[in-house]
């Protein structure tokens, strides 16, 4: 657990570990490791799913609804052997589809802004899984990686920066030192968030014995009782429990990060060491043949031009395991590490284009991104609040930002751009910060 | 958060285990090894989970499935260890019950070319388009015997599923290939059509397509859509 652990700590310190025991349990307790990278892991897949349900919306029935091929009570016969969680068996109701529908893009619109993250991080988990539960024939790679992150989010503290949460409590300071009435008021949202989410809780263990392993209500009445703790004890006991409460809260982030983070490795480590077993990847024309997958080719021409040429068939498929293989071991060294993240997110937006694939390809770039290092994320961030400040017109706040940066993103259209062109600038910007 | 916490205060922590008390740091290291023993065990199942086939998976497989499955189910031989090599067309033909009460059998219809249609030039083709009939089809493989006996309940419910995605697509006037009256029965098959070997490449490869024909079905209200039983 402590060897990968140090990968987003070291970045911005620049010291080597030292390895000494108590200071690395000082180091795993009193802090969030990777504020930065948990963030974009955050912005990406919550942009991904969002655009996801609002590419899908005029096929939501089709996909996820009562009357759909994958009827309500097909769903109902699987559920009950393989005990998957999906709120969507509640009911049969068009209403309640809507309802479970609308909440999921409106809580992945609000995990990308940051709003309130933790508990709405839970709603994004329940939507995600809700749907994709509910259909699980229906998915492909995008999906599984969005229903892996979607769970490993609620325990990551992925609000620490360009977020609401992050700007709300950098304003908080200024104003508790003159007298905090105002925040007071503001702060309702949390307490109301907190209740309403109880009753949902409520009706969610009521519906346990439908759908739903145990653990999972474990998971959700764990993290609900521990906002109410929270909360309580920030109002009354704000020492050695308000502490206490950080350390875990930092704890359980940290060794959820190593999970995610080993678990980008194990994606890639399985479709590298598996394509080095077949014969296809072997003689170097793999990649010819899902340029000929009618399912994956929406640009036929664009496919046909690729595949014409057999050593750019050869060298693609080669480099494609060369650095799914390698990935995991680069690691241990940050440049050949940056130099191959770059190369994997490059191929997946081209994937993205290629083979008809934006979702799957955009989930596996949010995923890369928890290995980004922190003075790209930086950078990145401050460029995206310029060009925001000149989109908007507005008055860079030169002298607020080098203290805000961690509060990005203001409004929640603007927080949505802002997450659209991040992405994006992150593949192509990205070497000239990174290699050169 | 933990904004606040000085990373130079070493001498006197604001925050972590050197912030605490003897009996919080207790629960604070406890916390930290139950935290670490499941973050490894979580790691030790997802990666037998996708391991291949071994010792451990061979005597303590039930135990990773239990842990794995529904929530962390992954799969990430993508195109491996070989990429799908031939493109498998869903086709169906119909018999129908005209309103003038006549019977009449349709010809075959290629429902995945009407997948095809909708993905070509789509920059984001939905999982209706390039999903949901490619997955069925390869699911409902998997969940029947080489004789095309259904395994189990699960062979069962592919079974309903096909034909619920099929036939919205050929009986009624919002049908993409209405076959004009009551559908009665339908029968599919699978055409696997292989993809030619590259023109650079001197390899012979044969592209006679594959058919499996699937038997007749009868088609019942449960099969139908919008179905008003249920309303």
């Amino acid at each position: 657990m402590t060897a990968p652990s140090p990968a987003p700590a070291e970045a911005p310190a620049r010291v080597p570990l030292d390895r000494r025991l108590a200071r690395a349990a000082q180091t795993v307790t009193s802090r969030a490791l990777g504020p930065y990278q948990t963030a974009i892991v955050r912005i990406g897949f919550s942009l991904t799913w969002l655009f996801f349900l609002l590419r899908e919306y005029p096929h939501r029935h089709e996909m996820y609804g009562p009357d759909g091929p994958w009827s309500f009570e097909l769903a109902r016969r699987l559920i009950a052997d393989n005990r998957a969680f999906t709120v969507l068996m509640w009911s049969d109701g068009r209403l309640w589809f809507e309802v479970v529908y609308a909440l999921a893009v409106v809580a992945a619109a609000l995990l990308l802004v940051g709003w309130h993250t933790r508990a709405v991080s839970v709603v994004f988990m329940v939507g995600a899984l809700s749907l994709q539960n509910r259909s699980v024939f229906l998915g492909d790679g995008g999906d599984n990686v969005v229903h892996l992150v979607s769970i490993y989010l609620t325990l990551l503290r992925c609000g620490q920066v360009w977020s609401l949460d992050a700007r709300r409590a950098a304003r908080r300071v200024p104003r508790d030192a003159g007298g905090g009435k105002a925040a007071r008021r503001v702060e309702l949202a949390g307490p109301v968030l907190w209740i309403v989410l109880g009753g949902f809780l409520v009706a969610a263990t009521w519906f346990s014995p439908v759908t739903g392993e145990w653990w999972m209500y474990v998971l959700l009445w764990v993290l609900w009782l521990a906002q109410g703790l929270w909360w309580l004890v920030e109002q009354y006991a704000p020492a050695e429990p308000r502490v206490l409460l950080d350390v875990i809260a930092n704890l359980a982030h940290n060794a959820v990060l190593v999970v995610l983070m080993a678990e980008v490795c194990l994606i890639y480590a399985t479709a590298g060491w598996y394509k080095i077993q077949g014969s296809r990847w072997q003689d170097g024309t793999a990649l010819f043949f899902p340029l000929h997958l009618d399912y994956f080719t929406p640009w036929p021409s664009l496919s046909e031009l690729l595949a014409s040429s057999g050593i750019m068939v050869m060298l693609l498929s080669y480099g494609t395991v060369i650095v799914q293989v390698a990935f995991p071991f680069t690691l241990f060294n940050r440049k050949v590490k940056n130099v191959l993240l770059v190369a994997m997110m490059l191929e997946h937006a081209g994937i993205a284009l290629l083979l008809g694939l934006p979702a799957f390809s955009m989930a596996m770039i949010a995923a890369d991104a928890v290995f980004l290092p922190t003075v790209f994320l930086v950078w990145l961030g401050a460029r995206v609040a310029r060009g925001r400040d000149l989109l908007l017109r507005r008055r860079p706040a030169a002298a607020e930002l080098p203290a805000q940066r961690p509060a990005g993103e203001p409004t929640g259209t603007a927080g949505a751009e802002d997450g659209g062109t991040g992405g994006e600038a992150g593949g192509e910007a990205a070497p000239r910060t990174l290699v050169g | 958060m933990s904004a606040h916490i000085d990373d130079g205060g070493e001498r006197r922590p604001a925050a972590g285990i050197l912030a605490l008390s003897m009996p919080y740091q207790v629960v604070a290291a406890v916390t930290l090894a139950a935290l670490a023993v499941l973050a490894a065990l979580h790691l030790a199942m997802v990666f037998l989970h996708v391991a291949p086939s071994n010792t451990i998976t061979k005597q303590h497989g039930q135990a990773v499935d239990d842990w794995i499955y529904p929530e962390f189910e992954q799969n990430w031989k993508l195109f491996a260890p070989n990429p799908l090599q031939q493109n498998v067309a869903v086709e169906v033909r119909a018999e129908v019950a005209d309103p003038s009460g006549t019977r009449r059998t349709t010809g075959w219809i290629d429902l995945t070319a009407q997948d095809v249609e909708d993905v070509r030039g789509s920059v984001f083709p939905s999982h209706t388009e390039q999903n949901m009939l490619r997955r069925a089809i390869d699911w409902y493989g998997n969940a029947h015997d080489d004789e095309g006996r259904p395994k189990g309940f699960r062979g069962r419910l592919s079974e309903e599923y096909m034909r619920r995605i099929v036939l919205p697509r050929i009986e009624g006037p919002g049908a993409r290939a209405d076959v004009g009256g009551t559908v009665e029965r339908i029968q599919l098959r699978r055409v696997a059509r292989p993809v030619p070997a590259p023109h650079w490449s001197d390899e012979k490869r044969s592209t006679t397509p594959s058919t499996t024909v699937m038997p007749w079905w009868d088609i019942t209200d449960a099969d139908r859509s919008r179905t008003e039983t249920s309303r």
